[in-house]
């Protein structure tokens, strides 16, 4: 049935009016302002640095919108700026100070080695049953896991489960080569399944007993002061 | 745990990223159609990414687009 190929709505073009440029931008970038705001809480881990980022990067990307290549992963792009711009500009102002205990975080991935929460669980009814228990877990107590990771691990992970890029496409945005893309996801990931399990445990939604670690940590914090994670 | 098992687990995670090559690909869906313990850790893999992907999603404040609009003289 297709007759005519789309005629106006082919991809932004570089040699553009400045009405044309602000039209194209305001049509194809601003509607991932949304999405690049859950990004920016992921770099910035507070709702009023990561409006400011948001706002800076969206003014960059209008700014180089001419280097962009029409026809290529506009979405990508956008993340880029987002990510040239943390780091460029804003990781330096960051009002939380960067990354406290970063030691302590370190210590976490590294002691999370090959941590497989799917074994864990596996002395239990099965992992899925007791999976399904983790389900409940609330939003915060998952964030707080994800952002507890180092940033480039954070990111990482968030790149990937939650906004679907490909590989090459966090290796673009991160600025790194592939190779290294996967082994933050997996050391990231990894670190992350541990970090909900103890979680679990801690608050009581999974028993210790299951997974046959003689240990209870005494350092651990009661249940209830948990809730904000820094 | 078979070594057809462990080779899986090497490449469970690729796998589930959709980042194999066809071949690989190929291989690891014959083996979790042969084999329900991988299938369930598969399965399992999948969940607690979805778990990640549904918790960790934050939406911009209403007034963020307005503001982004307002800067760039975009109204």
């Amino acid at each position: 049935m297709a007759t005519s190929p789309t005629a106006s709505d082919g991809p932004v073009r570089q040699e553009l009016t400045e009405d044309e440029r602000r039209e194209a931008f305001a049509r194809d970038a601003m509607p991932f302002v949304d999405q690049l705001f859950g990004a920016a809480m992921r770099y910035t881990r507070n709702r009023a640095d990561a409006e400011d980022l948001v706002q800076d990067a969206m003014v960059k990307a209008y700014a180089s919108f001419h280097q962009y290549r029409p026809g290529t992963n506009l979405r990508a792009w956008l993340y880029r700026v987002l990510s040239t711009t943390y780091i460029n500009t804003y990781r330096k102002k960051q009002r939380r100070p960067q990354e406290v205990s970063a030691d302590g975080v370190r210590d976490n991935l590294d002691d999370a080695g090959d941590f497989s929460l799917f074994d864990r669980l596996d002395g239990g009814a099965s992992p899925s049953a007791e999976f399904e228990v983790m389900q409940a877990l609330p939003a915060e107590a998952v964030r707080g896991a994800l952002d507890e990771l180092p940033e480039q691990f954070r990111t990482a992970v968030y790149l990937a489960d939650v906004e679907g890029f490909s590989y090459a496409e966090i290796a673009e945005i991160m600025d790194t080569p592939i190779g290294t893309v996967m082994s933050r996801l997996h050391r990231g990931r990894t670190a992350l399944q541990k970090a909900l399990y103890d979680h679990a445990v801690r608050n009581g939604i999974l028993s210790r007993d299951l997974s046959g670690d003689p240990t209870p940590d005494a350092a651990d914090p009661v249940e209830g002061a948990e809730g904000e994670h820094r | 745990m078979s070594d057809k098992c462990d080779a899986l687990l090497e490449r469970l995670e690729t796998f589930l990223d959709g980042e194999c090559p066809q071949d690989v690909e190929a291989a690891v869906e014959e083996h979790l159609r042969l084999c329900p313990p991988c299938l369930d850790r598969a399965d399992f893999e999948r969940k607690v990414r979805e778990l990640v992907a549904s918790r960790c999603r934050d939406h911009a404040p209403d007034g963020l687009v307005d503001a982004v609009r307002a800067r760039l003289g975009l109204t």
